[in-house]
């Protein structure tokens, strides 16, 4: 178990992403009233799921032996997708922004955070465990 | 760091649909006003949203991931609207030589509709500042 | 209770007799082998060493297997939160379990070496 291992660098990273999706909501929220807003998603499983491979099942050519495959654990330049969001009802003004999905979206995104936190401390918690028993 | 950007955006919100309130609010209290400051009787109000990126500096939106994906709101005009109903009422200390007063054209009920629509807004902001803010909080719990 | 009961008793202490009831197991499911613990690869016993390392790499497996449901969750492939978090204690569990072991492991060795000859 080192501190630089893959799964505690994939837990963090997805707090990261986690953190900016609710900044996204955020802002659709505030502006659920805005003339021509156009509500945006967030999508950062797919990247994040690349870079881990889990099953060793995803593959990748690469051109030269530097790059990154998959599954290397190339967290830092991980990008997510930003888009409109497809299933937004356009009202009269404009506007596409579903408040009750959002506030849907809003309480799973911070449930899977307080998850992963969770999960970074267990993690933290055994390497502590382990160091300070004695004898 | 983006949470911070979260709360700035989320009490944007708060603000604009302040505003809205107050205009709705006040388009309720003078529904019945014939005289002004302006003269003339009472015109109604309505907010205009509208939203700019949350970053403030131009470095900041270059930086940040969502770049300019999160906006905050703000309530960028208030419109008067110059619409003016006409009521026949000699009576009235007001009234024309054809015994027409020049009435706000202000339906109550669409200014409580509008009314409740903003508190709504207004809580679900709430509700994301209270998320945003949790986040935060569990943030400070990683290693306790 | 009367003396005449008493063989009920003797059938039934016979039949929860553990190599009687193992023998019995490994004839009555055929094919479904029960691992015994004393019995090694090479069909002798298993000595105290290759069963603590038998048990190091149980303790390993659940470590791997909780580290990948992580990774499943984080990156959205696995929905089951209950699931990663049994997982994620069990490693937890057994790795502190096995840590007790090694401390109590310690001291006894260090008991046997304290003796005088």
């Amino acid at each position: 178990m080192d501190v630089n291992d893959k799964t505690l660098k994939a837990l963090t990273t997805a707090l990261n992403f986690r953190e900016m999706r609710q900044e996204l909501i955020s802002s659709n929220v505030a502006n659920a009233n805005t003339p021509g807003y156009k509500a945006k998603k967030m999508d950062f499983e797919e990247a994040l799921a690349r870079a881990l491979d889990v099953d060793g099942q995803m593959q990748m050519n690469v051109s030269d032996g530097r790059h990154h495959t998959v599954g290397n654990g190339g967290f830092n330049n991980l990008e997510p997708e930003i888009y409109d969001n497809p299933n937004g009802v356009v009202t009269e003004n404009g506007n596409t922004v579903d408040v009750e999905a959002e506030m849907a979206t809003m309480a799973e995104n911070k449930l899977m955070y307080d998850a992963l936190v969770q999960l970074i401390n267990k993690k933290m918690g055994i390497m502590k465990y382990a160091i300070n028993s004695e004898k | 760091m983006d949470l911070l950007s979260s709360l700035r955006i989320s009490s944007s919100g708060l603000a604009a649909q302040r505003k809205r309130m107050e205009a709705h609010s006040s388009n309720i209290a003078n529904a019945q006003t014939t005289r002004t400051a302006e003269g003339g009787p009472y015109r109604r109000k309505e907010v205009v949203f509208g939203s700019e990126p949350a970053r403030e500096s131009f470095s900041e939106i270059l930086e940040g991931e969502l770049a300019e994906n999160a906006q905050t709101v703000h309530a960028t005009e208030v419109v008067h609207s110059d619409k003016v109903i006409f009521k026949h009422d000699p009576s009235h200390p007001d009234a024309n030589a054809e015994g027409y007063v020049a009435m706000p054209d202000i339906n109550p009920m669409v200014e409580m509709a509008n009314m409740i629509e903003a508190q709504r807004a207004y809580e679900s902001n709430v509700t994301a500042i209270n998320t945003t803010k949790q986040m935060a909080m569990k943030t400070l719990e990683i290693g306790r | 209770m009367s003396i005449k009961d008493i063989s009920g008793f003797q059938r039934t202490l016979g039949n929860a007799d553990a190599k009687g009831w193992s023998q019995k197991v490994d004839n009555d499911f055929g094919g479904f082998k029960i691992e015994t613990p004393g019995v090694g690869e090479s069909g002798k016993a298993k000595s105290f060493g290759e069963f603590l390392q038998d048990s190091l790499g149980k303790v390993n497996d659940m470590q791997h297997e909780a580290n990948t449901a992580m990774e499943k969750l984080a990156s959205g492939e696995s929905q089951n939160l209950h699931e990663t978090l049994m997982a994620v204690e069990k490693a937890d569990i057994s790795f502190r379990t096995m840590n007790q072991v090694r401390t109590k492991v310690l001291d006894a060795y260090r008991e046997i070496m304290k003796m005088q000859i």
